[in-house]
């Protein structure tokens, strides 16, 4: 290479990495100013913070609507947790028993809720759960988050069964297991991270989701999201950041759960 | 077929009694919803009429909306893959624990709510706030920017939503291409920006199609972000089909925004589809 050549390469491999910097300051910002925000000693919710307290956190936790909100968002989620994987795994030894074709099928099926944007659900369950008498009801609620966390249990339960070799289910038939036995024995504990992955995948998705709560909830009830929108329109407050904080928070949680259960390159 | 094969199969009927219940079923009620006439003490009426499509058609603010509505879903889907890109492919050459560390940063915003990354925007753009600050300490601006409620605000605020979306299979389909094929370009005396233009970009397209795609959709139907950044500002389609449904309980019409909507956004994505596909099957070979 000559010397000028090379000297582009390294002005070009510079320029690539500030880029690339660039875009990751773009992609984490919201995030940091929130988590900065919520520290804040100040009265006002601004970046950088006018000193470190937890006054706003103590402040969230004193306000009883959006404790109401956090504390019903939870048990949607945690309801929703355990539905979608019992049901995701029902789905995906189902999908096992498929010839190859209508497996594919199935496949695209179980995914529908994530095709279609979850405005149209929403709207589509706003009127099927009036027809059937639900309408505002907790339980027309918690049906909407479990069909659109649905696919997050399901794909997951079906990528940790496929990785379990199926002679190892043939040899434990072989040798005199029963079909529960071989399950409860053999395929659960294997798939077991897979299960897991699912259910932190489906409860954050829960837990976060605007629209169909939006339009679902409840009298009387509101989700955190729903209450965090009301908030940040009427008092544009720092507890608001704090709200936001521990969602952040949660959601980490969740992403080093499937961290050190799966792999994060495996998950995405 | 062995018993044991025909029990587990019956195991998958929860699953679509859900997915048929309370997917397609709604869904279909909604289209029926669409035909309803007004009703005048309920959301709709007994009868049934194409009077809301022929509104919606004929009326030019419904129109302009949703031709608003598209064209902002298109930038945002230019925007993000232009974005997207150089971040793929960083993160398909990266290995070990850099890549681990990238990927929890790309995925990190995933898991975080739209609302809650929305309302990032709103402390980093306000008057005040940290932008506005860099911006003027650089001295590219000497008054503050006011960009809240501005379109610019919202578009910037949904590329942020979806760039996981497109990141990530253009990572996949990045991480697919044989390194040997742009090595034999370079050794055959191609540039690298040629290189990249005529090898890796078009090898790629596996994974910017569907990206661009999901992208547009998801776009189109976004509902919160127009909300909070937008206000009353920005009217996209989302935000005037959830006001028919919730402010005024106009059903059957606020179905056929959302139909008309959706009939548009498909045929996007399908003329999108036909056209792409020759180059799709020119990878493939």
């Amino acid at each position: 290479m000559t010397p000028v050549s090379e000297k582009r390469g390294r002005l070009a491999r510079i320029s690539f990495g500030a880029l690339i910097l660039l875009l990751y300051v773009f992609l984490l910002a919201p995030l940091a100013a929130i988590m900065l925000a919520s520290f804040t000693g100040g009265e006002l919710m601004r970046v950088p913070p006018q000193g470190l307290s937890l006054r706003w956190f103590v402040a969230f936790f004193q306000r009883q609507d959006l404790v109401d909100a956090l504390l019903m968002s939870l048990r949607v989620a945690l309801v929703t947790s355990v539905v979608t994987s019992i049901v995701g795994m029902m789905a995906a030894l189902c999908s096992q028993a498929l010839s190859r074709r209508l497996a594919v099928v199935f496949q695209i099926s179980m995914t529908l809720p994530l095709l279609v944007p979850e405005l149209l659900t929403s709207i589509g369950l706003l009127f099927f759960l009036y027809q059937i008498g639900l309408a505002k009801t907790f339980i027309g609620l918690q049906i909407g988050h479990i069909l659109i966390a649905f696919p997050y249990a399901y794909v997951s339960i079906v990528a940790a069964l496929r990785q379990i070799d199926p002679a190892m289910e043939e040899a434990s038939g072989s040798l005199g297991a029963t079909a529960l036995d071989t399950f409860r024995r053999i395929l659960l504990p294997l798939a077991a991270p897979g299960i897991v992955m699912g259910a932190v995948f489906a409860f954050i998705t829960s837990f976060d989701l605007y629209t169909i709560s939006l339009l679902l909830k409840p009298v009387g009830g509101n989700t955190l999201p729903l209450a965090l929108f009301d908030f940040l329109t009427y008092e544009f407050r720092p507890t608001a950041a704090a709200a936001a904080t521990l969602s952040i928070l949660l959601s980490a949680l969740g992403v080093a759960l499937i961290q050190k259960i799966v792999g994060l390159q495996r998950a995405f | 077929m062995t018993d044991a094969r025909k029990w587990q199969l019956l195991l998958g009927i929860p699953a679509v009694l859900l997915l048929f219940v309370f997917l397609i079923m709604p869904l279909a009620g909604m289209v029926e919803m669409s035909f309803r006439t007004a009703g005048s003490n309920a959301p709709y009426g007994d009868g049934f009429t194409a009077v809301h499509y022929a509104r919606v058609l004929g009326d030019g603010f419904y129109m302009a909306t949703l031709l608003r509505s598209l064209v902002t879903a298109a930038i945002v889907t230019l925007l993000c893959l232009i974005v997207s890109y150089p971040l793929a492919w960083h993160l398909s050459t990266a290995r070990g624990g850099k890549a681990l560390f990238l990927y929890a940063c790309i995925a990190s915003p995933l898991m975080t709510g739209v609302l809650v990354r929305n309302f990032g925007w709103m402390i980093v753009v306000a008057i005040d706030g940290p932008l506005n600050a860099s911006l003027m300490g650089l001295g590219f601006i000497s008054r503050p920017l006011r960009v809240m409620f501005t379109q610019g605000l919202v578009i910037m605020a949904l590329v942020h939503v979806f760039i996981p979306f497109m990141v990530l299979p253009i990572n996949n389909a990045l991480r697919n291409i044989n390194p040997a094929l742009s090595e034999a370009s370079l050794s055959l005396g191609a540039s690298r920006l040629s290189t990249f233009f005529r090898v890796t970009l078009p090898l790629s397209f596996p994974g910017i199609q569907p990206g661009v795609i999901l992208v547009f959709v998801l776009s189109v139907a976004a509902y919160v972000t127009p909300a909070l950044l937008g206000g009353q500002m920005v009217n996209l389609m989302p935000t005037l089909i959830i006001r028919e449904l919730t402010g005024t309980f106009a059903w059957p019409f606020g179905s056929t925004l959302a139909i008309v909507m959706s009939i548009a956004t498909l045929s996007i994505v399908v003329a999108f589809s036909l056209l792409t596909a020759r180059l799709m099957e020119r990878v493939r070979a």
